[in-house]
């Protein structure tokens, strides 16, 4: 996967290109078949009017990982995840999409893919069985009836196939949904917010069908709104804001990247004079007032003891702990607004 | 992949959807029959206008004369009043018109006197009027020819052009099924297409590999059968309910069908181009009445000036009771010729259907 957010430029053959993954060599595109990424996003634009809704965005996905693109409402996933599909032209770029250009015909390519659109768009006024029929249909899988039953008890809804979806909640609808995405047995699944809108066990039960796909070897990218979910489920992350790709690695790594979270101890008069103080100290990125005194985000060089220190020198600090950041806050530091998602 | 079992699948989610809204579909077929009767108003009302008929002479030429006034053209019914009832009824609103016969009729007749025959119209409606000043002179011709009075040495002699008589109803009820095939098979037809934006399942649709052709047909097959099935209705009542039936059963048919097959398609782009049925049905419903009318459905559109005949070339419905009327009763209603009519049909329906998959296969998918 290539690095972010300085993405290399276009190059003019594939054979030329040296992607850079956090200063590493990342695989070329000659190697190995098994080696070459499943998605590869170079440099993309897309504008509609005015909205320059990707902003030079570039991505690499290896087959077999599972890679979340997170970001606030607006950032770009659901486009990024248009473009990768080929329903989307971006004005500059290239996508490749398991070794083929989706600029050309994608039609043998699209039988290779799974997509979970956020919309599920599922046909509602019949039944599972009978969405997953027409689903089979389309994509012309053998033995249709096997495979209908195969894959509806993968998403545990085998006592449920002969109902109409319209009486589904909303987290069956979304499993339902990954079962028509994955009836054609696809190497490549694309999930566009797979647990928008579902309650806390039909999200973890999704979870779970996730994990196995990983286990299977599938190749996943799935949007989310949910940094959480993101943590939870994808060897990398890719963080998209207002069209450009912030940051782009593995969830510990963007941790790393961001440094440690301090958390002091103290009053809450003196937690607001602390946090005046610490604003300005060098290697404090961002200070909040919490309920039991004061949270401090560091910069990858600081050193938490020197912080403390700087504090006592302001209040009475009765205690402190450091901790690695959880993805909130890698986000938060790596967005300029501090924008959640 | 089996394109048969595609198209299968297609027209079974197709199905599906219709047979869960058998209300709708019922209303559909309802609405066939509504046309029909809608546009057999404007006939049904001018053939009945009712005219009251005072006789104060009563004697043998005076009835003569009614027979001729009854034989002449006209589309009012003649009906035997008081002259208390007629004027009652007059200055309600309930007749059109009073002829009066006056006493001594007979008499001034026999000896070849002038005799005024008085005429009271109520002409809030200028074609009734028109009727009755065409139908007065036609019956005195009638009535002194048949008495042999000096004078009348012209007479006309007439020459069909078609082989029958085609009534205004039995006209009207034709160019009906000409509307009936625009709404309906629109309806269903923009329906099937548009539902797709609705549910965003046209988004499932391009990323398949699958033909958004194939899908389309199984879709459209589905809608154009039961739009048949309701025009087949409306023909049913056109047959038994009017006695109207047509010189050519098959050809009639295969109109009828070829004409839900284009309307179906016009529909499907329409659907396709607004993405929602609420849009494309009030719009369909709106364009049914100006095209209809426009159209050769109560006359000839080619006798209303060379403006609205021009005009009337934009509506597919011109072509289709060109088609139609021809079909069903052997006319020729518009100057083209049928074959080319019927070209004009099929190139709107393929560039329909063209468009409708530039839509399905490339546009927003939202």
């Amino acid at each position: 996967m290539r690095g972010a957010p300085s993405p290399p430029a276009a190059p003019s053959t594939e054979g030329e290109r040296t992607p850079v993954n956090n200063g590493k060599p990342t695989l070329a595109r000659q190697e190995a078949p098994e080696s070459r990424p499943a998605v590869d996003v170079a440099d993309v634009v897309c504008q509609f009017g005015r909205i320059r809704a990707l902003d030079g965005v570039s991505l690499r996905v290896m087959p077999g990982t599972v890679v979340g693109v997170v970001g606030p409402n607006g950032a770009g996933k659901t486009t990024l995840i248009d473009v990768i599909c080929g329903l989307v032209r971006p004005a500059r770029g290239t996508v490749h999409v398991l070794g083929e250009d989706v600029a050309g015909d994608t039609r043998a390519l699209r039988a290779r893919i799974g997509v979970l659109p956020q919309e599920t768009a599922l046909y509602d006024e019949v039944t599972a069985w009978q969405n997953l029929r027409f689903a089979a249909a389309l994509y012309g899988v053998a033995h249709p009836d096997a495979r209908i039953a195969e894959v509806l008890q993968l998403v545990g809804l085998s006592g449920r196939a002969r109902d109409v979806v319209r009486g589904f909640s909303g987290g069956m609808q979304r499993r339902l949904a990954i079962a028509r995405a994955l009836l054609h047995n696809p190497p490549l699944l694309i999930l566009d917010e797979p647990t928008v809108g579902v309650d806390v066990e039909a999200r973890h039960q999704i979870w779970a069908h996730i994990r196995s796909l990983r286990a299977g070897g599938r190749t996943v990218v799935l949007t989310t709104n949910y940094l959480d979910e993101a943590e939870a489920l994808c060897d990398r992350v890719a963080i998209l804001r207002a069209g450009k790709l912030v940051a782009e690695d593995t969830p510990a790594a963007l941790g790393a990247r961001t440094g440690r979270c301090l958390e002091l101890e103290c009053w809450e008069e003196g937690a607001t004079e602390l946090s005046a103080a610490l604003r300005t100290h060098p290697g404090v990125l961002r200070a909040e007032i919490v309920d039991f005194g004061l949270r401090v985000y560091l910069g990858v060089d600081t050193t938490p003891e020197d912080v403390v220190r700087a504090a006592r020198l302001v209040c009475a600090v009765e205690g402190f702990r450091t901790r690695s950041p959880d993805l909130v806050e890698v986000f938060r530091s790596l967005t300029a607004d501090g924008t959640e998602p | 992949m089996s394109a048969w079992r595609l198209f299968r699948s297609s027209a079974g989610l197709e199905a599906a959807h219709l047979l869960g809204n058998r209300g709708f579909v019922a209303l559909t077929a309802l609405a066939a029959v509504s046309f029909l009767a809608m546009v057999s108003l404007f006939g049904l009302t001018g053939s009945y206008a009712p005219v009251a008929l005072i006789d104060r002479d009563g004697g043998p030429l005076a009835r003569r004369f009614i027979e001729a006034l009854d034989g002449a053209h006209h589309s009012f019914a003649l009906t035997y009043l008081s002259e208390e009832a007629a004027e009652a009824a007059l200055g309600s609103g309930r007749l059109v018109g009073i002829i009066t016969i006056p006493a001594g009729f007979s008499d001034a007749v026999a000896k070849g006197t002038t005799v005024p025959v008085d005429v009271r119209i109520d002409n809030v409606n200028v074609d009734l009027t028109n009727d009755m000043q065409r139908a007065l002179p036609a019956a005195i011709v009638a009535f002194a020819r048949q008495l042999q009075f000096p004078g009348t040495a012209v007479q006309m002699v007439e020459h069909d052009v078609w082989p029958r008589d085609t009534g205004y109803i039995p006209y009207l009820t034709v160019s009906a099924l000409a509307l009936d095939a625009m709404v309906i098979a629109g309806i269903l037809g923009a329906m099937a297409t548009a539902r797709e934006w609705e549910r965003r399942t046209v988004k499932l649709l391009r990323l398949s590999p699958a033909s958004p052709a194939i899908v389309l047909a199984g879709k459209l097959s589905v809608a154009a059968t039961v739009a048949a099935m309701a025009l087949a209705l409306a023909l049913l009542v056109i047959e038994v309910g009017y006695g109207v039936v047509p010189i050519a059963r098959w050809t009639t048919a295969f109109a009828l069908l070829a004409c839900v097959a284009i309307f179906t398609s016009v529909g499907a782009w329409l659907g396709a181009l607004l993405k929602r049925t609420l849009a494309a049905v009030p719009l369909l419903f709106g364009l049914a009445m100006p095209f209809y009318v426009d159209s050769g459905a109560l006359e000839p559109t080619r006798f209303d000036g060379d403006a609205i005949w021009a005009l009337a070339h934009l509506s597919p419905v011109y072509y289709a009771v060109g088609v139609l009327e021809w079909a069903f009763h052997g006319l020729h209603v518009t100057p083209e010729p049928i074959w080319v009519d019927l070209l004009v049909l099929v190139v709107i329906a393929v560039v329909a259907v063209i468009l409708t998959l530039g839509r399905l296969a490339k546009g927003a998918t939202r």
